[in-house]
């Protein structure tokens, strides 16, 4: 495994500041780098594969200075490994073709053309394709296919660092699942080390030994999945990942008077704070259930295994500014749009100290 | 995953997550180095050159000068021949290239595929040997408005053609249905829905006609129907290049510009394509039912109309031809003559054509796209304006390239360039710097990504725009009678000087060889067409907008 | 820029294959022809024959060249300059770009058929006449004069092709003869009554198959299709003015050398050449069915003889090529 790091990273185009001195440590396995889409993560990546310069700041490849302190080590020199979006596989060569690419030249392997064919066979074996699609021009292949056939030719010359820009947002919602855990699997079986650029939280969370969150040029929150997703760093962090509703209160003692009635909380526990309410926090009940509020039910989407609601507090589907929290449901027990329900929050709230406007 | 699509959030709780700045191109693009954009600068500028020579020239003559020439009675009548045959022209090019392609694209008609390239086959009988072959035939088209609009409307009715069985084969056919559903007949879907649906491509298609309908002098000549552009070639004869041609070809260029300011007017913002990312749904035929025989004979008798003819009046003329006296010489040295112009013609223009269009694929910035829309209005500049300026310039500033073959090619590059730059830019394409990026990181130096990656998927479309082009270059005639320096004769001079002479049957067999050498480029128009359509068919859907046929 | 130029010509000239047949092996004459194409390409081998100097023609119309030439100036690669009439002859030499001739080129032809100047020589001309279609116009009823065509009782039996050299050179005369008056309302009547077409070719072809009755041009076009198959002149005839007619009238072709020629001395050999008994003799046996000027040699029957042709006295270098240019656009007939 090859440590990446990178530190007070800047870089900006024209008068825009993309990146605006990043830190982060990278010490193996796979990191998803998740953040709404301009927030910069993109050229993050590009600048760790050396296809543009960072205006300060430096990148370290396994203790090797590769960009900054006034030197650069050019994208075929990095031993770096790179998945585009769709893929981007040669058009005019097969996929054998495609994943062998990388072998001749320098990178030859020992061996020459059957060490290659060897090579090819065993990154096939490695992102579960079958055999028979060596032959295969790209446009022969499915979206999923393609991406695997891109991994596979990133890994062909065993780099040290597989770098993957959105590699999954072209494809349909099922073939995306099937096909990130297939690429996490074959990067994991390479032991190379993975930066993994997404817009898409449940990627990140579910692919990632290291998720960190990116917003406006920097980032905000830097640790294993389960952390970020419980213990968020902002307001913003939990509001992006997990989908929570802020909401403003005045917290006395670890407890807050709102629209949800008396609620726990934790974190902030005194003043003005913002509680970060999550789907899952918050049950259904029907209307008038002692210990409930009411309130309107604005929206449900379902999803066969359950379902999410949206509830407006207070009763009334039209009164404006009121508070809405999303519920997460069960399957069975959806409640019909524009009907009255009880809402009712579980367990402690995460809050966080507020700036009093 | 274990957190499944979550509910909406609100923007803005997450502010913070938005773009950093003010939208910052997505990874930013690298400045484009600076021998480019000077090669870009250079064949913009030399495209331009012609019209700059019209405006600078007329600005020279004084407005009274001026006046006098526009005023005079021969010139009212060039400007009223044009505007009617423009009008007259394009309208029947457009309903017989709408018709024809509705019938052979969406209805069940026997045969289709036959039909597309019988329909597809006038593009290879250059108007003016089509204007040799009709006027040899019957006089009755000779010295009549209506026989200018038939002839020239059977020479370039495939210009609407093509590109709207093109996109007819691309439209989703689920348009038409949901039309039905909400009640439109046939008759009204095709007008409220097919013709809005493909008339960015019927619209382009007419331009072109315009544009060349204006363009045209050895068919209109034949036919003396005078319009500006033979009468700039009279005034050439009267005076080489005096004001009054030049005053006239500034005329000429601006009736060109305003065709295209028309065009883009009349297509606004209209989507070409599909709106939605789904796979099109090939169309279900019309059926022609027991109207389909009748549907034959006039396909059939169309094709009597603009190949028949033609043709036969071609093979008459070249086995009974009274003046074909036919030194087997003069045609070989013509057919070298034009196939080396041809050739290199076809390399300096798509040459050129590269770095606009390498600046504008790679390197997006204002000053690219400003430099690929430079190239546009030499789509607007007749043969005629190019070899009037080149003479002009090169007599009075470079002496040393008047009457060369370097001026001619110059001339061919200048005329051929927009065409060139459309099918070079979309070829360039194919090859997305995303590719360069990955095979870099695969080891690949930049020079050995361009070789390994770049070369090799562009190569193809390259070809085909020399090709193209190449072909345009040979038989061309208009240029080609101003420019071709002294000894110089390729087989569209060759076959207008004995055309023109009305010794038709030795201009026969230069009108063989002319139509011998537009096939090739005629069956490759022919065919992209019909890829279009098949690739919708199997639902591989082109990003590519679909190209001006050349 | 011309070592480049000369390159790149060499680079063009190499990948057509055709190589450098401009190329610098022995002498040769640069011609700017104005007169018919067909004819230069029978008499030229000839005198490359004759002499080993190789003729390079540049081919087009007498106002074009004469204009080009003008323009050109002295940078002008032309050395020998050829007219079809001889009005443009006149404004090469008004602007004096005109060497004057040896007499080996002059002394052949008779004086009335060359400039007092001696700068150019009449070499080959032609009767000015009425082609018409026996089916459309009976033989009493033709024309006593060119003039009387203009008259209302012609509309819609004449034609002509008004953008030629030819014509022009007709109209030149009718002003010489007629005065500016006559001929200006001598156009206007034409402007009413004719059919304008674009060539003489198609002005006889348009008279034989009965599109129009009459049409205004010189004697050759007829014979030269007779000579050949008479397909585009068998139903038709010719109508020959003399009587000192303006339509009668002899229009003579020019040759004149270069002043800037880079070769003279093959200049005055071809032009010489040209006026020669030789020479003349080519021309006469050639297709071309037009009148040598030099006496020793004259055109077989059945062209009719050219001591029977009562041309009106024109003096070749008053012709003023300007004024009809002005007098056709006055009309309508040009811009």
């Amino acid at each position: 495994m090859t440590a990446l790091t990178v530190s007070g990273l800047t870089k900006s185009f024209g008068s825009a500041r993309v990146l605006d001195g990043v830190d982060l440590e990278v010490p193996g396995g796979l990191t998803a780098v998740l953040g709404a889409s301009g927030c910069g993560k993109t050229t993050l990546l590009r600048i760790l594969a050396g296809f543009i310069e960072p205006d300060a700041g430096t990148v370290s490849l396994g203790g090797r200075v590769v960009a900054g302190e006034g030197r650069t080590v050019p994208a075929r020199h990095r031993r770096i490994g790179y998945v585009p979006q769709e893929g981007a596989l040669f058009p005019h060569l097969d996929v054998a073709a495609n994943v062998s690419f990388g072998l001749t030249g320098r990178r030859r392997a020992s061996g020459g053309r059957r060490a290659a064919r060897e090579r090819v066979a065993e990154m096939l074996d490695l992102v579960e394709l079958p055999q028979a699609l060596a032959g295969r021009q790209p446009h022969e292949l499915s979206g999923g296919q393609q991406q695997r056939v891109a991994l596979a030719r990133a890994l062909a010359p065993r780099p040290d660092v597989v770098l993957l820009d959105e590699p999954f947002s072209s494809l349909d919602a099922g073939l995306r699942e099937e096909t990130g855990r297939a690429v996490a699997r074959a990067l994991r079986a390479s032991a190379a080390t993975a930066v993994l650029v997404t817009h898409d939280q449940g990627e990140a969370l579910s692919l990632a030994d290291q998720v960190a969150v990116m917003a406006a040029g920097r980032f905000v929150q830097v640790a294993p999945p389960a952390e970020v997703y419980l213990e968020p760093a902002s307001p913003a962090v939990a509001a992006f990942v997990g989908g929570a509703a802020l909401i403003p209160g005045d917290a006395v003692a670890g407890s807050v008077d709102c629209a949800l009635g008396r609620v726990t909380v934790r974190g902030a526990e005194q003043g003005a704070v913002l509680m970060a309410v999550r789907p899952e926090q918050v049950a259904v009940t029907a209307a008038g259930e002692p210990g409930s509020r009411a309130a309107a039910v604005r929206e449900v989407s379902f999803f066969g295994h359950d379902a999410t609601v949206r509830v407006r507090l207070g009763g009334d589907a039209t009164a404006a500014g009121a508070v809405e929290v999303t519920a997460r449901v069960g399957a069975d027990d959806v409640p019909e749009p524009g009907s009255s329900v009880g809402v009712r929050l579980l367990g402690e709230v995460l809050a966080f100290p507020r700036a009093e406007s | 995953m274990s957190a499944p699509a979550g509910p909406g959030l609100d923007p803005g709780d997450v502010a913070a997550f938005g773009p950093a700045g003010a939208a910052p191109r997505r990874g930013g693009l690298p400045r484009p180095p600076v021998v480019l954009l000077a090669l870009g600068v250079l064949v913009v500028a030399t495209s331009l050159l012609p019209l700059g020579f019209v405006l600078w020239s007329t600005a020279q003559m004084g407005p009274a000068e001026a006046w006098d020439l526009l005023t005079r009675p021969r010139f009212a009548d060039l400007l009223w021949n044009t505007t009617r045959l423009l009008v007259g022209g394009v309208a029947l090019s457009a309903v017989l290239g709408v018709g024809f392609a509705w019938l052979v694209a969406r209805t069940d008609l026997r045969l289709s595929g036959l039909w597309h390239g019988v329909l597809c086959a006038p593009l290879a009988v250059p108007a003016f040997v089509n204007g040799y072959a009709w006027v040899s035939t019957t006089h009755a088209v000779q010295s009549s408005y209506w026989g200018a609009v038939l002839i020239v409307s059977l020479s370039y009715y495939p210009l609407v053609y093509l590109p709207t069985v093109a996109a007819l084969g691309r439209l989703d056919a689920s348009v038409e249905d949901v039309a039905a559903s909400l009640g439109a007949g046939p008759g009204t879907s095709f007008v409220r829905v097919v013709l809005p649906a493909i008339s960015p491509a019927v619209l382009g298609g007419a331009l072109l006609v315009g544009l060349h309908l204006l363009g045209e002098y050895g068919a209109l000549q034949l036919l003396n129907y005078p319009t500006l552009t033979t009468g700039i070639l009279d005034q050439y004869r009267v005076s080489f290049n005096g004001p009054a041609a030049t005053l006239l070809a500034l005329v000429l260029v601006v009736f060109c510009l305003a065709l295209l300011g028309l065009e883009a007017l009349a297509r606004g913002n209209r989507r070409r394509a599909r709106v939605g990312a789904g796979v099109g749904r090939p169309a279900a035929r019309h059926r022609l039912g027991r109207a389909a025989p009748v549907w034959t004979l006039v396909v059939a008798g169309f094709a009597v109309l603009t190949l028949g003819i033609p043709l036969s009046s071609l093979l008459r003329w070249l086995l009974h031809g009274s003046s074909s006296s036919l030194s087997s010489g003069g045609l070989g040295s013509a057919v070298g003559t034009t196939l080396g112009l041809a050739v290199v013609g076809g390399l300096l223009t798509t040459l050129a054509a590269l770095p606009v269009a390498w600046l504008a694929v790679r390197y997006r910035s204002t000053l690219a796209t400003l430099l690929e829309r430079g190239v546009y209005p030499a789509n607007a500049l007749p043969g005629i304006v190019v070899a009037l300026a080149l003479v002009t310039v090169s007599i009075n500033v470079v002496p040393a390239l008047y009457q060369t073959l370097p001026l001619l090619v110059l001339g061919y590059a200048i005329l051929f360039l927009p065409r060139a730059a459309v099918g070079v830019r979309s070829t360039l394409e194919l090859a997305p710097p995303v590719l360069d990026d990955v095979a870099t990181t695969l080891g690949c130096t930049r020079a050995g990504a361009a070789r390994r990656v770049t070369l090799p998927l562009v190569l193809p479309g390259l070809g085909a725009s020399v090709a193209l082009v190449s072909l345009a270059v040979a038989t061309e005639l208009t240029a080609t009678l101003l420019l071709a320096p002294t000894g110089t004769s390729t087989l569209a001079t060759q076959f207008w000087s004995r055309a023109s002479a009305v010794e038709y049957g030795a201009a026969a067999p230069y009108a063989l060889a002319l139509i011998v050498l537009s096939v090739p480029a005629t069956w490759l128009l022919g065919r992209v067409a019909v890829v279009h359509q098949q690739s919708n068919e199997q639902g591989n859907e082109q990003g590519n907008e679909q190209g001006r046929p050349a | 820029m011309k070592r480049i130029s000369a390159a790149l010509s060499l680079v063009i000239a190499a990948a057509l294959g055709t190589a450098a047949c401009s190329g610098d092996d022995g002498p040769k004459v640069v011609v700017y022809n104005a007169q018919h194409v067909q004819l230069l390409e029978e008499i030229a081998p000839k005198f490359e024959e004759a002499t080993g100097i190789k003729v390079e023609l540049r081919n087009g119309s007498d106002s074009e060249m004469a204009a080009q030439l003008i323009q050109e100036g002295d940078a002008s690669p032309a050395d020998v300059f050829l007219t079809e009439n001889s009005p443009a002859m006149a404004a090469v030499e008004r602007a004096g770009l005109l060497a004057p001739l040896d007499a080996a080129a002059t002394d052949p032809i008779p004086a009335q058929y060359r400039p007092e100047s001696g700068l150019w020589t009449g070499f080959v001309s032609r009767s000015t006449v009425l082609v018409y279609n026996p089916d459309l116009v009976a033989e009493d009823e033709l024309p006593a004069s060119l003039m009387e065509l203009a008259e209302p009782e012609w509309a819609g039996k004449v034609s002509f092709s008004p953008t030629g050299a030819d014509f022009q050179a007709i109209v030149a005369a009718v002003l010489d003869l007629e005065g500016e008056d006559a001929a200006r309302a001598w156009l206007e009547g034409l402007k009413a009554n004719g059919t304008v077409y674009d060539g003489n070719n198609v002005v006889l072809e348009a008279v034989n198959s009965g599109e129009i009755a009459t049409g205004i041009e010189y004697h050759y076009y007829w014979y030269r299709d007779q000579a050949e198959s008479g397909e585009n002149s068998d139903d038709s005839t010719l109508h020959f003015f003399g009587n000192q007619d303006p339509g009668a009238f002899i229009s003579v072709s020019g040759a004149a050398v270069l002043d800037s020629a880079e070769n003279a001395d093959g200049a005055q050999e071809f032009v010489a050449y040209l006026t020669s008994e030789e020479g003349q003799q080519a021309l006469a046996d050639s297709y071309a069915l037009e009148y040598p000027l030099n006496p020793a040699v004259s055109l077989a029957p059945p062209v009719k003889p050219f001591a029977d042709l009562e041309p009106p006295a024109v003096a070749i270098s008053d012709l003023d090529g300007d004024k009809v240019v002005e007098l056709l656009s006055d009309a309508g007939f040009v811009l």
